[in-house]
């Protein structure tokens, strides 16, 4: 295994949203010491419950590697994401306590100031919309100007040969004539390839993909996953960390996967061994809602009950409302992520007596 | 690729699509020709409407009358202090001594009294000579009227442009920074917008005499509270926008996302509000002027004229001229403003039958 580029210890990133009547009965259930210094400190908080949406989440990122986050909405999959920059709208959202250890820094102990160095730079995002995260004034060129020019005192004509050679990376035709375009002249695939040109143009160590390409048609799906994996390989030792609710992504381009439920992770598997033997009951559930062609006329098995609100989140096992398998253990004590195999860890009672 | 050169793809950015509309709005666009041209033409208002000559030939050489100061005895002309070329013109024409004058199509100043060139008392009812007569102490209604024009649209613009400048800055501040910056700073606002500022015109002007700069002044203090809260509107609601998340995620400055991002994408209700502003700022100018709280006399002004016709009410061409003046002007600015609010609008006016 490579380095590890980002370690990520009992992140907490909560959204304290304001219900009085909930706010009564807090205190008493509050037993969190940082949470509780957290509400004597802060009046803004008053009147305000915490929506606990990354909740005392721990995983690694190594070099060189495609890490998957997989979750239904609402599974805290894009908060955790955000919170390694630090884009948590504040208020209401704030990370509570943690650590993210990029290249041995921790990066929830710098400045704002500081963390602009980081963005951008060695940590860059693509999101999940295309056709709104270019600015609809600006030209394509300068869009990726601004981006390279944010972090390097370079010429304006060398950050223009630079934009220009990564619009041709990312597979753009005549690139000079498309740098004087406007957003609305390209298609949503042709500004996701923009926006991957923008987030790459500093070779970041660490790019992270939220949802890149649930906004895209399927063929332009595969083009996009194609061409990140592509420009990956070049980098060996940059990591992309891939957020998606779509398992047919996960198979196909990640080396490892999380798979989240109620603001936790609840398996940490190397790809092949999630997809052959699920461990966790929400991971079977995943996999076997996923429709098969081979077998026909055969009825989508989804998983029964939705995902619970975030502030009415199950006391245990936060899955217990749902799991087919959950026993009386399930509604008493929550289960901590445990290894039961190499590189594979689970949060499920059901694995407890196999270690 | 060949297919490229064949059809060639203009680029053109969302402000030069508008302006595109915008002439396609002819109403709209046939207006804003017609002021910009008139106001162009105001400023050198002097080569049209004036008593000084532009040349004299006297005795075979040239003088420019409108660039300097001559004496009436310079031109052989028989009165006291500075030359009158209208007599002059009148005189050379019956010596028929090869001596000429080039006056201005409209040969009369806005504040030159012509009692002792017209018979009888004023006001004069309009004439040939004086197309929309005199006013109360002889001077020139129409040229009255012209540089009436330049003044009242100069105000208008220049005060649009300062409670611009600080509305927008201090709504994009408000907006972007929120919190406590909002809060207090609405506070302030509110509490600034509670001062009677008509009656603040009025006390100051009783005080001091009021000119050009003060009232520039006072008027900018009032204008700017409106344009703040357009301004913090769009700034609360353009920074929660992607483009705006992923400048963020890109390590871009907070100068950067205010002034290139933001700003550029909340301009569209304060551009289309402008020619309104613009209106209600001449109107505000006529409104003092008529009250006698504006610009001082001798300045020709729209809303001084109207004055004086509601005191002459009989002599019918002092208020009615003044008003067709001001009704036309404004009509045509909002003219421009329809369109322009138009140009902008990204629906198509439509519904379902």
């Amino acid at each position: 295994m490579h380095k590890k580029l980002v370690e990520i210890k009992n992140l907490k990133t909560y959204f304290f949203v304001e219900d009085t009547e909930k706010q009564k009965s807090l205190h008493l259930e509050i037993s969190d010491p940082v949470l509780m210094e957290l509400y004597k400190t802060d009046k803004y908080l008053k009147n305000k419950v915490p929506a606990k949406a990354v909740d005392d989440v721990s995983f690694d990122i190594y070099e060189g590697e495609v890490l998957g986050i997989v979750g239904e909405s609402g599974s805290g999959k894009s908060v955790t994401a955000y919170s390694i920059t630090r884009l948590i709208p504040d208020p209401p959202g704030k990370i509570v306590s943690g650590e993210v250890f990029f290249k041995g820094k921790d990066l929830l102990k710098i400045s704002f100031e500081e963390m602009k160095k980081y963005r951008g730079n060695e940590i860059s995002m693509i999101f999940q919309e295309p056709m709104t995260s270019l600015n609809p004034v600006m030209k394509i060129g300068d869009q990726i100007l601004e981006a390279i020019l944010n972090h390097e005192e370079i010429s304006k004509e060398e950050a223009e040969k630079k934009a220009i050679e990564m619009l041709t990376l990312v597979g753009i035709s005549s690139p000079e004539k498309r740098m004087k375009d406007y957003p609305h002249q390209f298609s949503g695939g042709m500004r996701q390839r923009v926006m991957i040109a923008m987030a790459l143009a500093l070779h970041p160590s660490l790019l992270i993909a939220d949802e890149p390409t649930t906004a895209l048609d399927v063929t332009i799906q595969a083009q996009i996953l194609e061409l990140m994996l592509r420009l990956k390989r070049e980098r060996e030792e940059s990591a992309i960390l891939l957020i998606t609710h779509n398992l047919g992504v996960v198979a196909e381009t990640c080396d490892r996967v999380i798979v989240m439920y109620g603001g936790k992770i609840q398996e940490i598997s190397e790809v092949d061994p999630l997809f052959e033997k699920p461990l966790h009951p929400y991971t079977v559930g995943l996999l076997s809602s996923l429709p098969n062609p081979d077998l026909p006329m055969e009825e989508l098995k989804a998983i029964p009950g939705n995902i619970p609100h975030i502030l009415e989140l199950p006391k245990a096992c936060k899955f217990n409302t749902r799991c087919t398998k959950a026993f009386d253990k399930c509604f008493e004590v929550e289960p901590e992520l445990l290894e039961v195999e190499k590189n594979r860890f689970v949060r499920c009672h059901l694995y407890e007596s196999e270690k | 690729m060949s297919e490229d050169k064949t059809q060639k793809q203009v680029s053109t950015s969302i402000l030069k699509k508008r302006w595109k509309k915008f002439k396609t709005l002819k109403r709209g666009y046939y207006s804003f020709i017609v002021i910009l041209i008139l106001y162009a033409v105001s400023f050198i208002l002097p080569l049209f409407i004036g008593k000084d000559a532009l040349i004299v030939n006297y005795k075979g050489e040239y003088f420019f009358p409108i660039f300097k100061f001559y004496s009436a005895e310079s031109f052989g002309q028989n009165i006291q202090g500075e030359a009158n070329y209208r007599l002059l013109d009148k005189q050379y024409k019956e010596e028929n001594s090869g001596n000429w004058v080039l006056l201005p199509v409209y040969p009369f100043s806005p504040n030159e009294n012509l009692l002792s060139e017209l018979a009888g008392n004023p006001p004069h009812t309009p004439s040939s000579a004086h197309w929309a007569g005199t006013d109360d102490r002889g001077r020139d209604v129409f040229a009255r009227l012209a540089y009436g024009f330049n003044i009242g649209l100069s105000f208008a613009l220049i005060v649009t442009l300062l409670t611009y400048i600080i509305g927008i800055a201090i709504g994009a501040m408000l907006g972007f920074y929120g919190g406590k910056v909002d809060m207090f700073g609405l506070r302030i606002i509110e509490i600034w917008s509670t001062i009677p500022f008509f009656y603040l015109i009025i006390i100051i002007s009783s005080i001091l005499q009021p000119n050009f700069l003060l009232l520039t002044f006072i008027l900018t203090l009032i204008g700017w509270i409106s344009i703040t809260y357009y301004m913090r509107g769009e700034f609360y609601r353009e920074k929660a926008r992607d483009y705006v998340s992923a400048a963020v995620s890109m390590g871009a400055k907070n100068k950067k996302i205010i002034f290139s991002h933001i700003l550029p994408n909340s301009l569209t209700p304060v551009i289309s509000f402008a020619p309104f502003a613009i209106v209600a700022n001449i109107f505000s100018l006529v409104s003092l002027d008529f009250l006698g709280f504006g610009l001082p006399p001798p300045t020709p002004s729209w809303g001084q004229l109207m004055q004086q016709g509601v005191v002459n009410i009989e002599y019918w061409w002092l208020i009615t001229t003044p008003l067709i003046a001001m009704f036309l002007t404004l009509l045509a600015i909002v003219f421009i403003g329809e369109a322009i609010r138009e140009a902008f609008d990204p629906k198509v006016y439509s519904r379902m039958r």
